[in-house]
């Protein structure tokens, strides 16, 4: 109960706004808006997984907006092409994971710092992206929007497939070597590599998993519309990196969880559609996610002084 | 074994040459004549247009001052091992600040201006505050703050509100010249300046670079590590609201959306420019160089034929300075890299 107190609070807060949801705006709870809700965010919650393992690790990756945005329009040409589902989405995941290697290869090889390296990868990405593009829609064949399914049935898929994938990987966190690898990573890399374990190697691999994350993410974000933005992924970088910190896993690494991560992305992700219910004007959305991101981070200062003490 | 003192002059010589500055004024040299004789065009009237021409390098100068203000916020930042990702954002929220203070306030632009600059310093203040005070990474704290800026300018204007007809006189400052140069860049130089000063000829600057090098050793050193560290922000907070109102100077108008991304050139510049992004060293004329660097690299593009031709000047120098970021990192690193690969290679058989 202890350990998981930061958990829990954040749990709190959006039991706490749900509630209050409940009283003021019935209307939010409607079936069909929530289910949308949460098939925008399916794509979110991927790569807010990726993230955490990211953030464990004491590594940060700002480039996963670019990536992202990399990502759909490559998938969104090969399924212009004609290429069918069951091939774009391997080759989109295979993408998003060679350019989580160039990453990797800076911050693990080279021991570059990764806040400058991915804000140098994200950069040259997106204007890599205008630059080939000049800011053209891709239009996508029919089969591809919802799988060809409903949209009923292809929200319930995405959100069902984002959510089998957080149990699994939050386990596997725990419970799998390699996860704990992470941690021990994370915690004290000097101590883990005396434990016998290779840190570069263990950084190199999370920023290919995250990468990987976030061609599925893309490939998740295709599935619901008829075309491909190429700045779907603007801003992705901050959403996810404030959900997970949101959520408890500490920027200093090897402390915090996904199941935090995905307390963290829900309560945000609450906000905007809750701004809209109560009638409040839309434009302060991004002050108030800020001033829950500094919450987050003073309740975790406050914390960790009072340990100390 | 002493070295005789001419080898020694010889020495002092190789070093001054090869440092980190030279080698990007080598750069920004070879640069600018490229640009010279690739960008500079006679149109069919015979004036010379493009990059060669006398105006075209005031506009390089103008160009650059907010995101070399910037830079010069983030390098005493940078110095000491932090960084701030807010200043971007600020820049945007201080040129709302001020477009309402005078607009809707009924303020004179003076006074306007100085209401401004306490606010910055004030907003740079709460990054100081939360870093010092509650001990938390500056890259989070920041990151937070970015967006509560940026959501606070959107909150303010709902998004759509921009602020316009600034008096000439204001405008003076942002789109004239004075004594010859543009008038912005006067303030540039006179903020350079000052932070030149207290980087290198002060003990604050050599507080910050203990600092960099080590927060712990600093502390036992003796150091106000906290309040020093908070200068240090509020210092940043403050060039960016100058930045703000010079910014909205030149365009003539205020909008939420100012400064989008300026964050980044200023962090590559204050990079490029030799301050180590790991702390404890750096200078402010290597931050000047590679603001340079960036600018001229910038309007050079936008004067290619071929860049002209694709319409993608902005495209290619965002990605160009991307790869500038990454090369200049690289080769940071790279004698360390060597030094390490040499060491094992040459170990003593058993």
């Amino acid at each position: 109960m202890k350990r998981f107190f930061r958990e829990l609070s954040v749990l709190g807060a959006l039991a706490a706004v749900l509630v209050g949801m409940a009283i003021f705006a019935p209307a939010f709870f409607s079936p069909q808006p929530l289910l949308s809700l949460l098939t925008r965010e399916a794509p979110t919650l991927v790569v807010a997984c990726g993230m955490a393992c990211v953030i464990i690790t004491r590594q940060i990756d700002i480039s996963v907006g670019s990536m992202f945005s990399v990502c759909s329009v490559c998938a969104g040409l090969l399924a212009a092409r004609g290429w069918p589902l069951l091939l774009v989405l391997p080759a989109s995941v295979a993408l998003g994971a060679l350019l989580g290697a160039v990453n990797g290869l800076l911050v693990a090889g080279l021991r570059l710092p990764s806040i400058v390296v991915t804000l140098a990868t994200m950069v040259t990405l997106r204007q890599g992206l205008n630059l080939v593009r000049q800011g053209e829609f891709v239009n996508l064949p029919d089969r591809i929007q919802w799988f060809g399914l409903s949209q009923m049935a292809g929200q319930l898929v995405l959100v069902g497939a984002s959510v089998v994938f957080l149990v699994a990987l939050a386990l596997a966190m725990r419970h799998v070597a390699a996860g704990r690898f992470v941690y021990a990573v994370g915690t004290d890399a000097e101590a883990a590599r005396l434990a016998g374990i290779r840190p570069q190697l263990v950084t190199f691999l999370v920023f290919i998993f995250i990468g990987a994350l976030t061609g599925l993410a893309a490939m998740m974000n295709l599935a619901q519309s008829p075309q491909v933005q190429p700045l779907s992924g603007a801003g992705l970088e901050l959403k996810v990196i404030a959900a997970v910190v949101v959520g408890g896993v500490a920027i200093s690494g090897g402390r915090g969880n996904l199941w935090g991560a995905f307390t963290g992305l829900l309560l945000l992700a609450c906000v905007s559609p809750a701004l809209i219910h109560l009638h409040i004007e839309a434009y302060w959305e991004k002050a108030i996610q800020g001033a829950i991101i500094l919450l987050a981070v003073v309740a975790d200062g406050l914390r960790t002084r009072r340990l100390n003490r | 074994m002493s070295a005789s003192p001419s080898t020694q002059t010889r020495r002092d010589w190789k070093a001054l040459l090869t440092r980190h500055e030279m080698l990007l004024l080598y750069v920004l040299i070879a640069e600018w004549l490229f640009f010279y004789f690739a960008g500079t065009t006679t149109n069919r009237r015979g004036v010379v247009v493009g990059f060669g021409t006398l105006d075209r390098q005031f506009d390089i100068l103008r160009h650059s001052c907010e995101i070399g203000l910037l830079a010069l916020a983030l390098t005493p930042v940078i110095i000491t091992a932090g960084i701030d990702l807010s200043i971007g954002s600020l820049l945007g929220l201080c040129a709302i600040l001020f477009g309402k203070l005078w607009h809707d306030g009924g303020l004179p632009i003076p006074v306007a201006a100085g209401l401004t600059l306490a606010l910055g310093a004030l907003a740079g203040g709460l990054n100081a505050i939360l870093i010092t005070a509650l001990r938390l990474p500056p890259l989070i704290v920041t990151l937070g703050t970015y967006s509560l800026f940026r959501g606070l300018a959107e909150a303010i204007t709902h998004g759509a509100i921009t602020y316009t007809d600034f008096p000439a006189s204001f405008l003076f400052v942002g789109q004239e010249r004075w004594l010859g140069l543009p008038t912005q860049a006067w303030i540039f130089l006179g903020v350079a300046l000052g932070v030149g000063l207290l980087v290198h000829r002060t003990t604050f600057g050599r507080a910050f670079r203990t600092i960099g090098f080590s927060p712990e050793g600093a502390r036992y050193a003796g150091l106000p590590v906290a309040r020093r560290l908070a200068l240090v922000y509020v210092l940043a907070g403050l060039i960016a609201a100058i930045a703000a109102i010079i910014y909205t100077a030149r365009l003539g108008q205020a909008k939420a959306d100012a400064g989008t991304g300026y964050e980044l050139f200023a962090i590559t510049a204050v990079v490029l420019g030799g301050t180590s992004i790991f702390g404890g060293s750096g200078t402010v004329h290597g931050t000047l160089l590679g603001v340079a660097a960036i600018a001229v690299l910038k309007n050079g593009l936008a004067c290619l034929p071929v860049v002209m031709r694709m319409n993608a000047a902005e495209e290619m120098s965002g990605l160009l300075t991307g790869a500038l970021l990454l090369l200049a990192l690289t080769a940071g690193v790279l004698p360390k890299i060597l030094s390490r690969f040499r060491a094992r290679h040459h170990a003593p058989a058993p």
